[in-house]
């Protein structure tokens, strides 16, 4: 940047020195590039988390006040059709990612959805419903509520927190169609969408399902959308609050 | 190019050093809030979602009736 030669009245010209200029710019051009991409990661891995964080505070706060203020019905009461997008629906609490583990879930799995939380793929069952509850969630960016979805084994729970209700699901082997098995972990293409189907990996999406499941996607590998990760679980209690269940008041086994 | 700013830059060494702090908060700014953010829609490593007509990161509307 202080390159006092070039100030020099006194410089004469050299036989290169065009030549040299250009090697400069194109340097320069090159160095301020690969700060630009260095830039980009630390946007990503890291800024955009704080937007998200920002978001769910207000998510937390508003949820709070919907389930304190009477009024509004349970979520798990209410019809797929009758949920805004935007808005949060149920806490969800995952033991084996620590005690203090929580996100809200937002309606809608579009880019500014998910830019606030993990989010209900629209049409879904809701929490508690007979269907797939289904859901989104960054892994590396947008404070990556999914992060760590790789760690989740069979067996463990994953808790939602709706205004009366806490559905403790357990992640696990889900009886698919005709006798066949749907594996409590998937890692499948981007356009595998049978997996958030009321009833998993089914070939007819309108098969009406009998089991209270939920189902998690992110990307796979980390840092990359290759692949989908999904994770699917069981209702296994239904409990009412304020008592919390019991996923939340034990350790997860290790 | 940098050399080019640095000798527009008026008021001496101090007033230069100033200068390039104020536009280098300047671009980071304009890169943080408005560059990244159109950027990474365009690019693909956002995506986590399961969709039929996953190409880019843009979110398709759902399919009526079955769930994307």
């Amino acid at each position: 940047m202080t390159d006092l030669a070039v100030q020099s009245p006194h410089r004469e010209h050299h036989p290169g020195d065009g030549l040299r200029t250009a090697a400069r710019g194109i340097g320069q051009l090159l160095i301020t590039a690969g700060v630009l991409i260095l830039l980009f990661v630390v946007y990503e891995l890291w800024g955009t988390g704080f937007y998200t964080a920002a978001q769910q505070h207000k998510l937390e706060s508003t949820i709070q006040k919907q389930w304190d203020g009477g009024g509004a019905p349970d979520v798990s009461t209410l019809s797929v059709d009758n949920v805004p997008l935007g808005t949060g629906i149920a806490v969800l609490f995952i033991p084996r990612l620590g005690p203090h583990y929580h996100f809200v879930v937002v309606e809608g799995t579009g880019f500014s959805e998910l830019q606030r939380g993990p989010g209900h793929y629209p049409g879904t069952a809701l929490p508690g419903q007979v269907g797939n509850f289904a859901v989104a969630g960054h892994r590396t960016t947008y404070q990556h509520p999914f992060k760590d979805i790789a760690k989740l084994r069979r067996g463990d729970y994953i808790v939602l927190e709706t205004k009366q209700h806490w559905f403790t699901y357990r992640i696990e082997d889900i009886p698919g169609a005709n006798g066949t098995t749907v594996p409590w972990r998937e890692i499948v293409a981007p356009t595998a969408v049978q997996v958030a189907y009321p009833v998993p990996d089914q070939p007819d999406p309108g098969k009406a399902p009998t089991l209270k499941l939920l189902t998690f996607t992110s990307c796979h590998p980390e840092y990359s959308a290759r692949e989908r990760y999904v994770i699917h679980a069981m209702l296994v209690s239904d409990t009412l609050k304020p008592a919390l269940p019991k996923a939340l008041t034990t350790k997860p086994r290790s | 190019m940098y050399v080019w700013i640095w000798r527009r830059l008026p008021g001496g060494v101090p007033g230069k050093l100033l200068g390039c702090l104020i536009l280098l908060f300047a671009v980071l700014v304009l890169l943080f809030k408005l560059v990244f953010p159109w950027a990474e829609k365009r690019l693909p490593f956002n995506d986590v979602t399961v969709d039929p007509t996953t190409t880019t990161s843009t979110p398709s509307p759902a399919p009526s009736g079955a769930p994307r």
